[in-house]
């Protein structure tokens, strides 16, 4: 690494908080360098400091985050040493960002096209249509289409996408020497995850300006990163280019994270995969024969769930004693599964897909056709045991934050069975353990447990009832990779042990392909393709399969 | 500075001073009075304080300190009656209309409009003029003009938690609507709920004081704060320390309960 071609480079550089007199260090020593045009990608675990890092180049940090050490130079100047007011001029024209939540980083009363112009009346003299044409410019430069039109929207009148490309316009318009974006597309599906970061890949290509990429997927750090670094509580584990990284991680924490990546359908070249893929399908179809000459002695291949033209709709809000309206979100769907199977529902946001869930589950009453559990319509089955539960995609909402976790893990056993007050402790500490977690965290609040063990306490609470259906929503996709891994291996486990029958909806196909069965696209609001998961991820049949898939691809 | 492990603002701390300073006098005042706060003496009309009457005495010769231990702990009465009229049925109301919706919000909501149309003071005045003056007329009718602000409340409180993933959970559980309503949610209304009573305490002190200053509540010769600072009306400039007192016990009043409700909001 020459000195000369670095625009900015991060000598032994430690950040800490102030906790309780005592310093809380969660930037260790860390140095590096960013050279001119490269795109560096930082990867980690939440809590290992790759954000902070990053605040610590824009002078953003939170005030009680003490910078200890070291020194960030960019082009030769030292920034811990600038005023606040050099340091305004040079956000933006030097180094701007990108953030994660594109929703709440705009300004939701002002246009799109103001707050874009705003960067560039900041730092340019300009008269007001010059302004208003550099602004267009750059919304077209980004993709979005009808750029004059977007300039007078609001933000909330935008999709992510369109969003997170605005936000991306906003950062690049000043042309600055360095990007950080932090997380851009953690927040998106894969689809429009792979076209954002295309995005940034021309910008950085076109402008030959330098990209910092802070993700917590190495996924996204593959596709389109040239050198990266692997950081955990603070410190740098590892870096270099990511093609070596990839062939050889040096260190066991690289190892682990990319293990925890659920990549298995495409990470191998194509033929082998092929090879494989016959194999497997030869095993799967001897398989499921066998079951079928089983299924009648044992009952495990007896239907569950039973779907027969199912249309959901969402009650639309009537004027005052008015009368209400309503918008079909599910167009005639049809699905039926058995026992102990887990079948995947993948599309994109706002497809319809957790419309479906909650119309199983009798959530949503808005419905027409049959949804029949165990051979019980759902409108009869008002409260019964057997009723289907489900994890829903953010532990941190569907825990009640007022109450501990035992009190929250006793309620359905009050409410559901006649069981005493012994019987009910028993049953929940019996639950606390299969899950992972001691008897020490019945006494914890929702909001003193970590992330995964949240997960761990909303799987408990669905499956204290002894349901025989679950339905996951997004089950993993908060969690980083590692612990992602940790709760999918639960999951699996407590399917056998209670030969559970799963509806994983989701919108990480990796995470599909590794815990479904069978997989259902959605689209719109209508199924346009199930099938078993090897076949549909080998030799997808609808356009729109393909499109997905491909996606989902390009960004490994 | 700390209270049982949570950082606590200064203010929060002299918020909690001050008050537990002000129950003190209130709760002795149950108990024990150096004097019948009652019991009159023209020999003694007006006479400043002095060690026998340590704050002094009024027109009719009582001893000051006397009546504003008794009087201050009839307005805490009166104002803690308010609050848990006003609170308990705006909480119901609130939790009803924001769970449920529908014409029943309609219906409750436009009637809670109309209450909050008319400003609260007037209403209370007719309500006392109807029905006639006494303690409990002003309990019954700032209660009930207290209603509104805690219905509105409760109600978008519930209106946004409804929504939150664990009431879905607590759905399908198979929790009832009432258990989902009030064992579910409403403890997560405390943040809002908890301040809020505060505030309203401190309203209710001020709607009484102002009640019975205009001989609307507190009938003589029964202490209370505002009472006491209507018969010294006459003698302000004579013997200014038959206000001072009273009004000098609502402002403490006040001023510590607010500073506690604010601590806790910022929590």
């Amino acid at each position: 690494m020459s000195k000369e071609e670095a625009i900015l480079s991060i000598e032994d550089l430690t950040i800490g908080f102030a906790k309780q007199r005592k310093m809380n260090t969660v930037v260790d020593h860390i140095s590096f360098d960013v050279k001119k045009g490269e795109i560096l990608g930082i990867v980690g675990e939440s809590g290992s400091g790759k954000s902070m890092t990053a605040l610590s180049v824009m002078g953003l940090l939170p005030a009680s985050a003490k910078i200890l050490s070291g020194g960030i130079h960019f082009f030769g100047t030292n920034l811990l040493n600038l005023e606040e007011k050099e340091l305004r001029q040079l956000r933006g024209t030097g180094i701007s960002m990108v953030f994660q939540d594109s929703m709440t980083s705009f300004n939701p009363l002002l246009t799109i096209g103001a707050q874009v112009e705003e960067m560039l009346r900041l730092h340019s003299k300009h008269t007001k249509e010059e302004y208003r044409a550099l602004t267009l410019e750059a919304l077209t430069e980004v993709g979005l289409p009808n750029p004059s039109e977007i300039y007078n929207r609001y933000p909330h009148e935008l999709s992510g996408g369109m969003r997170q490309r605005a936000m991306i316009a906003m950062a690049m318009i000043t042309s600055p020497k360095l990007v950080i974006a932090d997380e851009p597309t953690t927040a998106l599906d894969v689809t429009t995850q792979n076209k954002i970061l295309q995005l940034l890949k021309k910008m950085n290509e076109k402008h030959g300006m330098s990209i910092i990429l802070i993700s917590h997927d190495l996924r996204v750090i593959q596709s389109i990163c040239g050198r990266a670094i692997v950081m955990k509580d603070g410190r740098i584990v590892e870096s270099g280019t990511v093609t070596e990284l990839f062939a050889h991680p040096g260190t066991e924490y690289t190892k682990q994270l990319m293990a925890a990546v659920p990549v298995l359908f495409s990470r191998s070249d194509p033929g082998q995969n092929e090879a494989s893929i016959m194999g497997l399908k030869e095993n799967a179809n001897t398989n499921t024969e066998k079951k079928d000459n089983n299924a009648d002695q044992s009952k495990r291949q007896e239907e569950i769930l039973v779907i027969r033209n199912l249309n959901v709709f969402y009650p639309e809000k009537g004027i005052v004693f008015g009368k209400k309206g309503r918008k079909q979100v599910i167009r005639d769907v049809n699905i039926s599964l058995k026992q102990g199977e887990t079948l995947g529902i993948v599309g994109e946001s706002g497809s319809g897909k957790s419309t479906l869930a909650k119309a199983i589950v009798g959530l949503n009453r808005e419905i027409e056709g049959v949804i029949k559990i165990n051979d019980v319509a759902v409108k009869d089955s008002e409260i019964s045991v057997s009723r289907p539960q489900m994890v829903f995609q953010d532990p941190y909402g569907s825990l009640n934050p007022t109450k501990k976790i035992g009190w929250i893990l006793e309620e359905p056993l009050k409410l559901q069975t006649n069981l005493g007050k012994k019987e009910r402790m028993a049953k929940v500490n019996e639950i606390i353990h299969q899950v992972g977690l001691t008897s020490e965290h019945l006494e914890r609040y929702p909001f003193q447990l970590s992330g995964g063990q949240r997960h761990r306490v909303a799987i408990a609470a669905a499956l204290i009832v002894n349901p025989k259906l679950v339905i996951l929503d997004e089950p993993v996709s908060s969690l980083d990779v590692t612990i992602q891994a940790q709760i999918l291996g639960l999951l699996k486990d407590l399917q056998k042990k209670y030969n559970l029958t799963y509806i994983f909806i989701s919108h990480d196909l990796n995470v599909v392909f590794q815990m479904c069965n069978r997989v259902c696209v959605i689209y719109k609001g209508e199924i346009v393709e199930m099938k078993e998961v090897r076949e549909l991820f080998f030799s997808p049949q609808n356009e729109y399969t393909k499109e997905l898939l491909k996606s989902a691809m390009a960004t490994v | 500075m700390k209270i049982k492990g949570k950082t606590c603002s200064f203010n929060y701390i002299l918020g909690l001073v001050i008050t537990s300073l002000v129950i003190l006098i209130v709760l002795i005042g149950f108990f024990y009075t150096p004097y019948d706060p009652n019991k009159m003496n023209a020999a003694l009309k007006n006479s400043p304080p002095s060690l026998s009457h340590l704050l002094g005495t009024d027109n009719f010769g009582r001893d000051i300190l006397s009546r504003v231990m008794k009087g201050a702990g009839t307005t805490y009465i009166i104002a803690v009656a308010i609050v848990f009229i006003g609170a308990l049925f705006g909480t119901i109301a609130g939790a009803l209309t924001g769970y449920f919706g529908g014409w029943f919000d309609e219906v409750l909501m436009r009637f809670n409009d109309v209450l909050t149309s008319f400003p609260s003071i007037l209403l209370a005045l007719v309500f006392v003029s109807v029905f006639g003056p006494g303690t409990y007329n002003i309990v019954y009718a700032l209660g009930i003009i207290f209603i509104p602000s805690y219905a509105r409340m409760v109600r978008s409180e519930f209106i946004v938690l409804k929504e939150r993933d664990f009431v879905k959970n607590a759905k399908l559980m198979g929790a009832g609507n009432f258990r989902i309503m009030f064992v579910h949610i409403l403890p997560n209304t405390k943040r809002v709920l908890i301040p809020s009573l505060l505030i309203g305490f401190n309203n209710a002190v001020l709607a009484e004081a102002g009640l019975s200053y205009l001989g609307l509540g507190v009938q003589p010769p029964q202490a209370s704060l505002g009472r006491m600072l209507s018969e010294a009306q006459s003698y302000m400039l004579d013997s200014p320390w038959c206000a001072i007192a009273p009004g000098l016990m609502i402002i403490l009043t006040v001023l510590g309960f607010s500073l506690i409700s604010g601590g806790l909001e910022n929590e």
